[in-house]
């Protein structure tokens, strides 16, 4: 056999649902269940690493939904679920599952494929694709912020397509109990196994002793979606770095396993231990990501209706590298193509939104007003013609604006009637402080001049913000 | 450019620090890698807390480096701090095997502690890391090596007593830190160079404060270092 067929060993490729990393064959990585996750990860969470999902709001679940996808892809996949939590019998039963009845696919030797996608955007695109283009727009590359299901993962479909309509039909959660591919653990029941003992040794025993029954052929996914919490007992910060070192060390050396941790949302808040805590937390995991639910703060929720909140990277595992795969392969992050070309930009931001049938994650823009998306042409200046039209229900208070309204409404149309220059140029003259004493008869002129104006033409013109390309504004 | 961080005499102490986004392992792997590649008689003790043999490895072999072959001849010692425990049972343990891969070694050895933080965050007691560190240097002066200890950082312009404490200690202090304008692609962060109250005499090395740090950018198992403004981005 020559070296280089020996690189590759059989053991690696018959781990079931797992891939080698783009970057490094040494790497094998698995999917966490969300594509979009995957490729900020670098096409998915690398064997002996975890992920930390830090959610610090209170009234929402994101943290506990990845989880979900988590344990959900792991089940699809055939490989081993170790799940760690209060009551996780009921989390399981909560998980998503593939559209269309999985059991049939679940039970087919072949991966799910993908192309069913029937989400509110997919059919908001295709009757978009309708539309004539102008030509020279027509060969762009559609926008998007996000990476489709199937970006990375080549000829064969590493992360199944869940839909958040679906339940897992309790006949698969049966027969994985059954099997041993599902284990559950209900933190509170091995607290009880030794009082004497902090339940976080209790909790790595009982790992260990997970681990060293399966098999190292088949990955082992451990999922604990809230460390910390009252069932642990009383954790302080020492002890949640201390297990996390300790389970990261377990896990190290152990390379078919591999993690996903979330800490309750008051241990998640970036000063529970006093400044640095997210850092630590950051140091002691492979991967650390903050999930900020935008439902603490409603102001952010007007300033991005789109999404439902933010996504921080703070670190990302690279097991064989010094540098994260994720830097050179994700297509969100945008690292990669900055690299190579002149820009050198930085990171983009990145944001999440849970639809009605998936959660992902996109990056992050401006909304319309920055000219990303559909277009706006409702014309705004709507309102003010019409103070402008109406001399009776014209208010005081609306002066300001109605008569600097007048005069842009004067320079658009080009007239040349002298009462309306020598208006123009005493309200240019006077400015805002003119504009803001009320004058009775000023307004009556103006009030007429706008009338006349809008009698000429009906329509009122439509306006943009930018007028560049007006250079006859500034002529008079 | 002719002096990068890296480039810093044998048989000294370095203190580096470094902060989440911009994590120091490069350094620690490439001082190794050197290391070995230049000094054959040399040994070289690893005390690693979080970081797996594994990744040690892994970035060794890209540089045609054999780790696994180092260990078996004995001149190169990998000790996972993690195993001994030292929350419970102390740091002595981890220092009598050290002691003893010193005890037969050639002046220029390396002594690499990666990372005194999690240590401290696991539960061992800063006076115990600090004397652990203190007795550290005293045996690598003793055997003319060079020990590199890392810190993190994770309150960005607040150091913590530990630091200070294991500044005292230090020839020289490397400091790691992110760009202020958060990640690049072309650029993974920068590197300054301040002496400590041992430094050797400023001729020798010359400082590079925050102000001119060398800016860097991290590739699969290596680095490039970059005077600031001249990464592949802006030229």
């Amino acid at each position: 056999m020559s070296s280089f067929k020996k690189k590759v060993s059989s053991e690696q490729i018959a781990l079931t649902g797992t891939r080698s990393s783009p970057g490094s064959t040494s790497t094998i990585i698995t999917s966490t269940g969300i594509p979009s996750l995957d490729d900020l990860l670098g096409g998915g969470l690398p064997l002996s690493c975890s992920l930390l999902v830090q959610t610090s709001d209170p009234h929402s679940s994101y943290g506990e939904l990845v989880h979900k996808y988590f344990i959900a892809q792991g089940l699809v996949t055939r490989q081993n679920v170790c799940v760690i939590s209060e009551n996780p019998l009921n989390l399981v039963k909560g998980c998503m599952w593939l559209p269309n009845s999985g059991n049939i696919q679940y039970n087919s030797p072949q991966p799910v494929s993908t192309m069913n996608i029937n989400d509110d955007e997919e059919t908001g695109q295709s009757s978009n694709e309708k539309i004539k283009i102008a030509w020279r727009y027509e060969q762009m590359k559609q926008f998007q912020t996000t990476v489709p299901s199937s970006a990375l993962s080549g000829t064969e479909e590493s992360c199944s397509t869940f839909d958040l309509t679906c339940r897992i039909p309790d006949s698969i959660i049966n027969s994985a109990l059954q099997s041993g591919q599902l284990s559950l653990f209900d933190v509170g029941i091995i607290g009880m196994d030794d009082v004497s003992a902090p339940c976080s040794a209790l909790v790595l025993r009982q790992i260990e002793k997970v681990i060293k029954a399966g098999s190292p052929s088949t990955p082992l996914r451990i999922c604990i979606p809230a460390l910390g919490s009252p069932e642990w007992g009383d954790v302080n910060s020492k002890d949640i770095l201390r297990f996390l070192h300790r389970f990261r060390t377990l896990l190290k050396q152990h390379a078919h396993t591999c993690a996903s941790i979330s800490l309750p949302c008051h241990v998640s808040r970036p000063f529970w231990d006093g400044p640095g805590w997210s850092q630590k937390l950051g140091w002691c995991v492979d991967g650390s990501i903050t999930l900020s639910a935008f439902s603490a703060n409603p102001a952010l929720t007007a300033l991005s209706p789109s999404h439902h909140g933010l996504v921080e990277i703070r670190s990302l595992p690279a097991p064989h590298t010094l540098l994260s795969p994720s830097d050179k392969f994700s297509t969100l992050r945008g690292l990669s193509s900055s690299a190579t070309s002149s820009g050198g930009g930085g990171e983009n931001n990145l944001a999440f939104k849970c639809t009605r049938k998936r959660l992902v994650f996109e990056t992050l823009h401006l909304d319309v007003e920055g000219g990303v998306g559909e277009r706006r042409t409702t014309p705004s200046t709507g309102t003010v013609m019409q103070g402008v039209t109406n001399d009776n229900t014209l208010d005081q208070s609306l002066l300001p604006r109605t008569a600097v309204a007048a005069v842009e409404v004067l320079l658009e149309e080009d007239l040349k009637v002298s009462v309306a220059s020598s208006i123009t140029s005493t309200v240019q003259m006077e400015g805002s402080v003119a504009a803001m004493v009320p004058n009775s008869s000023m307004i009556d002129t103006l009030g007429s001049v706008g009338g006349e104006v809008c009698s000429k033409g009906k329509k009122p013109k439509k306006r943009v913000a930018f007028q560049s390309d007006r250079p006859d504004l500034y002529d008079f | 450019m002719s002096f990068t961080p890296l480039d810093l005499p044998q048989g000294i102490i370095q203190l580096i620090t470094d902060e989440l986004p911009s994590p120091a392992d490069f350094i620690l792997h490439q001082k190794l890698i050197s290391h070995v590649k230049e000094s054959k008689e040399g040994k070289r003790i690893i005390l690693s807390v979080s970081e797996g043999w594994a990744k040690w490895q892994a970035i060794a072999s890209k540089h045609n480096v054999n780790l696994a072959q180092e260990e078996n001849s004995g001149s190169l010692t990998f000790v996972d701090i993690s195993s001994f425990e030292p929350e419970e049972s102390g740091l002595r343990q981890i220092f009598n095997v050290v002691v003893e891969a010193l005890k037969e070694c050639t002046p220029d050895s390396l002594v690499i502690l990666d990372d005194v933080s999690t240590l401290e965050w696991i539960g061992v007691s800063t006076l115990d890391i600090l004397r652990f560190c203190r007795a550290l240097r005293a045996q690598c002066i003793k055997h003319q090596a060079t020990l590199l200890i890392r810190h993190h950082l994770v309150v960005y312009g607040m150091p913590d007593q530990l630091f200070r404490d294991l500044m005292q200690l230090a020839t020289y202090h490397v400091d790691v830190r992110p760009l202020a304008s958060g990640r690049s692609g072309a650029v993974s962060g920068e590197v300054a160079l301040h002496l400590g109250p041992n430094a050797l005499p400023p001729a020798s090395v010359k400082p590079i404060p925050r102000s001119r740090a060398v800016q860097y950018r991290l590739t699969d198992s290596g680095s490039i270092f970059f005077e600031r403004g001249n990464s592949h981005g802006v030229l």
